[in-house]
């Protein structure tokens, strides 16, 4: 098993180097080893309770992209390919061979024989093909995955097992979507369902199958038998360990904590940063992973106020100690951001010097700009006083660490927390100075969604034809390290004009008894259950 | 209705009696649930923010689309594109095809999801009326008989606490005590009685709160009052005398703000049901008011003005049962037609 697998691997080495390994070059920074291996415990149930912090509303992955839901939706689901989190490798998973062509618009793969959905229809080209066109027909309800087939021109079937997806522009980041659960390959019968009826109920290929689903209550997932086609990044082979997993949706924080200490849950997700310490010990698992993309910044609209000024925009970089940031709002497990990716992100290069503290620096620089402080302790140039507000709808307190650090320093940042649908209202009108938020993705294109001109759904409103000739271009080159090159220069642009001014690396914090072992992260910082067991009571 | 013929008649007369007591307060009734939805669909409309966006963004996260042109196919879909009146008539219209409409943020039918919420919130409801009640009526009676006056002062100091502290403060201390120390009861979920009994209490104690106040005010006014002193003066037992005179007499404004405790558990358990992670009325109404899903928030409301206006109605038609004189009225009018 595994020497066929690892011998696919090596028959597409050199098609893969197509975009994928950007983080094999980069050095991304290893964390954990990538499947610890748990020996469930032969006389334990091998039942457990991971409480959620929300009802995940819809277990679609391909249509949600909220971490609750994606963490029930993975072991539903599995992927064409799978993603090495540590080296950024890609690895064969339900397709057992692929090539990417030179001009990145067509992928060719062959599926692996024997699977089957979890409705006993078996997986082929044809399956794969409906899961593509349903994804395009559902268009806005599916933003993250049609961001992945963008350009999306058709699936050429060839065989049961033979099948090519073609573009009709290149596409980059198709590749590493493939292994995402985004583009999670579900039975025919789910895709031809309403988007409305996939949310409720969707059956996969994946190790565990959907018991039952009751909104704001719970869900539960119960093994798949006859399981067999893990892919090699897992710690075994054959069936899941565990027999169900029930997941209760329970919001308040300290409910999920208290829960975790008195044995009521075995897993919780999201433990507060606060709570860290408290499940420091050996009584407890905790499972830190930052997550990947654009870290929580400030994303800059320089087409008004103050922020069009560079200086005022590198100025406020210079003044936000991030090491800081990252004490008072952080995971003891995170890091302060050294560039405009997180360090878990393929393609990262470490910017820290650009991103370093320096109040004196950062006043010298409005300063030189015209800038003068006035009584009230807050910069001012021709009666306009340096402020700006930072449109957000989550992580209040590192932007309120910000906000007092940039005062320090004589620069006024105000804060506007809304609701997630007003934020993205903000964003559709265009109406802000800044916003705080991060964008979790697992491939350096989401600086392009994020800035370029031609994305759809940007965030930033930057107006500069050198960034925007780079973002295109490092989109539709196929080589490796000549893209990594274009992506170390945008990196750098980004960073230095302070286009995105990052604030911390959001780290996805999970939290475990001591007697559940096995669950890791995925690329994309979702979790994987399949390796799950409970080794002691 | 099995009403024997030669009774039909004499009936008759009793049934137009209370037609004309019922008519009126029914078309009352109707007027509130109207209005009430009138209201909120006007409010919802009045808040800032884009349904579909909310939406979307439950689903969507940091991949939200803005693009327009899905936007507005969306809008099309869920029937958010018209102009504002017509929207309203269309779902007026609707509810008397008992049609609730579609969640825009969930994509569940709204009576679906309120059918399911429902009978999770009227449990814990229920159990604290009930609780609180008691509680209430164990308090009053403790606090009339209780001697000397200090420890009676005392006493009616106690039930006061239950309205003060706040219900999310209370939710989580008896969940520290009674499911993380203890393990008596579970801390969430909507799993049989024991999931409604530390959420039950946790609302039991400000509604308790509130009948004490009205109770206990009754009880010492009737206590006061010249009936019960010759109730006393002839020897009667003091157990007769509570019972009979003074908790009777008491009953009735009691059970006039019970209609108000309804208003008060629908807010009250949009906190418990988030202490306690339980599906109800009050989490989904606070979701779907985030969410700006207009829906799911006018189901609601057109299923708790109905709740209510059907509770006073019970309440209006109990006062002929515990007052006599309310009663009398009714048969006087009888014996006037006759």
């Amino acid at each position: 098993m595994t020497l066929i697998r690892s011998g696919g691997a090596r028959r597409v080495a050199l098609p893969l180097l197509a975009g994928l390994a950007v983080a094999t070059l980069a050095g991304c920074a290893a964390s954990a080893p990538a499947a610890d291996s748990a020996t469930p415990a032969a006389d334990l149930p091998q039942d457990i309770v991971f409480a959620l912090k929300e009802d995940p509303t819809c277990l679609d992955p391909q249509q949600s992209s909220v971490t609750t839901s994606l963490i029930v939706g993975r072991q539903l689901t599995d992927s064409l390919l799978d993603q090495n989190p540590d080296t950024g490798e890609i690895v064969p998973w339900l397709a057992s061979d692929w090539t990417v062509a030179d001009d990145l618009m067509s992928y060719s793969f062959t599926l692996r024989d024997g699977v089957t959905f979890s409705d006993g229809t078996p997986l082929t080209s044809e399956a794969v093909a409906a899961n593509f066109d349903a994804i395009k027909a559902l268009g806005a309800s599916a933003s993250l995955a049609n961001g992945y087939l963008a350009g999306y021109a058709g699936t050429d079937v060839k065989s049961d097992t033979e099948f090519t997806v073609n573009f009709s522009a290149p596409n980059v980041q198709f590749q590493q979507g493939a292994t995402t659960m985004s583009l999670g390959i579900l039975s025919p019968a789910t895709v031809a369902e309403t988007a409305e009826a996939r949310c409720q109920a969707v059956a996969g290929t994946g190790p565990f199958v959907l018991d039952s689903y009751v909104p704001n209550d719970a869900v539960k997932i119960v093994k798949r038998d006859g399981y067999d086609w893990a892919s090699s990044l897992r710690g075994h082979e054959g069936e899941a360990y565990l027999d169900s997993v029930t997941f209760p949706i329970i919001t308040e924080p300290s409910v999920r904590t208290g829960g975790l200490e008195s044995g009521e849950y075995d897993v919780i997700q999201d433990v507060p940063y606060v709570d860290e310490a408290r499940f420091a010990g050996d009584k407890y698992h905790l499972y830190a992973k930052a997550n990947p993309g654009v870290p929580n910044s400030l994303v800059v609209n320089t087409s008004r106020g103050v922020l069009a000024d560079e200086a005022v925009r590198q100025a406020v970089t210079k003044g936000l100690d991030r090491d800081k940031i990252n004490v008072l709002a952080g995971s003891m497990s995170g890091k302060a951001p050294t560039s405009v990716l997180t360090s878990s992100t393929p393609g990262y290069i470490d910017l820290g010097d650009t991103l370093a503290y320096d109040a004196d620096a950062a006043k010298k620089l409005l300063e030189d700009d015209g800038w003068t402080l006035g009584s009230d302790g807050i910069y001012a140039k021709g009666g306009q006083p340096l402020s700006f507000t930072v449109t957000a709808f989550y992580a209040q307190d590192v932007l309120e660490a910000a906000q007092i650090q940039l005062k320090e320093i004589g620069i006024d940042m105000q804060l506007k927390m809304v609701s997630s649908g007003d934020f993205f209202g903000a964003i559709a009108s265009g109406d802000y100075d800044a916003l705080g938020a991060g964008l979790t993705r697992t491939d350096p294109d989401a600086l392009r969604t994020l800035l370029s001109t031609a994305s759809a759904s940007r965030w930033g409103i930057v107006d500069d034809a050198e960034l925007e000739g780079l973002l295109q271009k490092q989109s539709q080159t196929a080589d490796v390290a000549a893209r990594q090159k274009i992506v170390d220069e945008i990196q750098q642009i980004v960073a230095e004009r302070a286009y995105v001014i990052p604030t911390l690396e959001t780290v996805q914090l999970h939290g475990s008894r001591a007697g559940v072992e096995g669950i890791t992260f995925d690329s994309a910082s979702r979790l994987h259950l399949y390796d799950a067991a409970v080794v002691s009571n | 209705m099995t009403i024997p013929e030669q009774r039909v008649a004499s009936a008759g007369g009793r049934a137009q009696a209370i037609a004309r007591f019922l008519i009126p307060k029914i078309v009352q009734c109707l007027f509130v649930i109207w209005a009430t939805y009138t209201v909120a669909f006007l409010l919802i409309h009045a808040l800032p923010g884009d349904p579909i966006l909310a939406a979307l963004s439950l689903r969507g996260g940091d991949a939200t689309t803005t693009d327009p042109a899905q936007l507005a196919a969306l809008r099309e879909r869920y029937g958010l594109d018209g102009p504002v009146w017509q929207q309203y008539i269309v779902n007026f219209v609707a509810l008397f095809r008992g049609d609730l409409g579609i969640s825009i943020a969930t994509g569940q039918p709204v009576a679906e999801m309120i059918g399911r919420a429902f009978p999770n919130t009227a449990a814990v409801a229920v159990f604290a009326l009930v609780v609180g009640f008691v509680a209430a009526l164990a308090f009053t009676v403790w606090a009339y008989v209780a001697r000397p006056a200090w420890m009676r002062a005392f006493v009616t100091q106690i039930p006061p606490l239950g309205i003060a502290i706040p219900a999310f403060l209370s939710g989580l201390v008896l969940i520290s005590v009674f499911s993380f120390g203890l393990g008596w009861f579970p801390a969430s979920g909507t799993n049989g009685f024991v999931s409604v009994v530390l959420p039950g209490i946790t609302l039991a104690l400000p509604t308790g709160a509130i009948f004490f106040q009205v109770f206990s005010a009754a009880v010492f006014d009737a206590g006061a009052s010249p009936f019960v002193f010759t109730a006393n003066a002839k020897g009667l037992a003091q157990r007769t005398v509570v019972v009979r005179h003074v908790l009777r007499n008491a009953l009735l404004p009691s059970i006039t703000i019970i209609g108000l405790q309804i208003g008060y558990l629908a807010g009250g358990t949009a906190v418990v049901e988030t202490v306690f992670s339980r599906d109800g009325i009050g989490r989904l109404t606070v979701d779907a008011v985030l969410a700006r899903d207009v829906n799911v928030v006018l189901g609601v409301v057109v299923v708790v003005a109905t709740v209510y206006a059907i509770v006073t109605l019970i309440v209006d038609g109990l006062y002929g049962v515990i007052d006599p004189r309310t009663r009398t009225r009714l048969v006087g009018r009888k014996a006037g037609a006759r």
